[in-house]
């Protein structure tokens, strides 16, 4: 019992793994579908998000006591808009083959629901630096998410990890990975595996009490 | 509350300043070798590349450079020097925000040979074809530019004409928006081009 509440305590691991977005909360599908179709991709847009998350988190916590409870949305949403403008500036500096990739989905993380979640529920009641690390966790676990899509649909859809091939020359490539119905049956692979493992680490858990409960009883009878 | 949104858009606007101030060289740089990869594109076996600026007086003038701002095109021409045509920049307000594109202009047949979309922000799936579509693309490879035709949108399966686009389906203000663009830049740039014809032709 202890270890689940220390793990809702830390901001950055609730987001990085017990909340997180993709496959716990199952939120932001529309980029989580539209560019996993290789990790190079999946790993830019969730660092991209994580940034915007990080920072919109950060700001909106430092001025939560300022912000009249009636404008609150449409100061969140201008924060992270100013946030998202930023990154699409930094990636069009940094990397024109991975803005090019990503290019008209940059601007659509301003509607990514992740990010307004994290201001409305978290960062608009808690101090800065949780609100930094909730946002940094939640970015991540995104990432990793996205990461884990690409993984599976570029290895199937390409034979490539990374750009690197990875089974020579005689793989037929899986290209319906790199369709759109790719991102929905490896999204649906991923929430299996997540939602099983989920529910047998619950029910070992559950077993373990009743034993435990079961002892005490024999022990006080 | 108007002076805590107030101070807010004010912290906005900051933030995104001191952002494009500090990417604002290494954009234009990466922008420049864009272009001159989409040149290379639009104009095959192009070997050489002359940039001129356009004047307003209609004149052009050799730049050394893709810096600066202001009208300009880009003379390509073969190994053996030989004059390919022209690509032209142009832009219109698409669906979703501006839309840059680039084209490649042949002045002695006075038709458009080649299209390409620098940079969008069009609806993913949807308006963005117009940058990957390849039957989209098909428009492009010999559209009249004559003066007595504007170049015009259709709906799409209706085009008849050298002179028509082929709208996408689905996409249709995107490629109304093409069909505009390349008419206006038609227009204005394709009578500088024949004026200088000569000199373009020589590369000086």
């Amino acid at each position: 019992m202890s270890e689940t509440n220390k793990a809702i305590d830390n901001p950055f691991l609730n987001g990085l793994w017990k909340q997180n977005p993709v496959f716990v909360q199952v939120l932001g599908m529309c980029p989580t579908l539209a560019i996993t179709n290789s990790v190079r991709n999946a790993v830019a847009m969730g660092l991209a998000t994580t940034f915007v998350l990080t920072g919109s988190n950060g700001m909106i916590s430092l001025i939560r006591k300022l912000v009249p409870k009636q404008v609150r949305i449409a100061t969140y949403i201008a924060v992270i808009a100013t946030f998202v403008t930023i990154v699409d500036y930094l990636v069009k500096a940094i990397s024109i083959d991975v803005y090019k990739a990503l290019g008209p989905y940059i601007p659509l993380i301003v509607a990514n629901c992740i990010i307004l979640e994290r201001a409305e529920a978290y960062a608009g009641k808690r101090p800065v630096v949780k609100s930094l690390l909730d946002g940094l966790g939640m970015g991540l676990g995104f990432a990793f998410a996205l990461s884990c899509l690409g993984t599976i649909r570029e290895v199937l859809g390409a034979g490539t990890f990374l750009g690197f091939h990875l089974f020579g020359p005689n793989f037929e490539p899986w290209v319906l990975f790199l369709l759109p119905p790719g991102g929905f049956i490896s999204l649906a692979v991923w929430l299996l595996t997540f939602t099983l493992w989920r529910e047998r680490q619950a029910k070992q858990k559950q077993l373990a009490a009743e034993s435990e409960i079961a002892q005490a009883v024999g022990a006080g009878s | 509350m108007i002076r805590v949104l107030t101070v807010v858009s004010l912290l906005c606007g900051l933030l995104i300043v001191i952002a494009d101030v500090n990417t604002r060289g290494r954009i234009r740089h990466n922008q420049e070798i864009i272009m001159r990869e989409s040149v290379a594109q639009l104009l095959p076996g192009i070997q050489k590349q002359v940039i001129y600026g356009i004047e307003p007086s209609g004149s052009v003038t050799i730049l050394s450079g893709v810096q600066g701002e202001g009208p300009r095109l880009f003379a390509g021409y073969d190994a053996g020097g030989r004059f390919l045509g022209v690509v032209i920049e142009t832009s219109d307000r698409g669906y979703a925000d501006v839309i840059s594109a680039m084209y490649a202009y042949d002045p002695d047949k006075q038709v458009v040979t080649g299209f390409k979309v620098v940079d969008m922000r069009e609806t993913p799936g949807l308006g963005s074809r117009i940058g990957t579509d390849p039957g989209f693309a098909e428009n492009f490879k010999d559209l009249d530019a004559k003066e007595e035709h504007p170049i015009t949108t259709v709906k799409h399966g209706t085009k008849k004409n050298a002179w028509e686009i082929d709208a996408i389906s689905g996409a249709t203000i995107s490629s109304r928006a093409v069909g505009r663009m390349l008419q206006k830049s038609v227009q204005s740039t394709a009578p500088v081009v024949a004026r200088n014809l000569d000199r373009i032709k020589r590369g000086e």
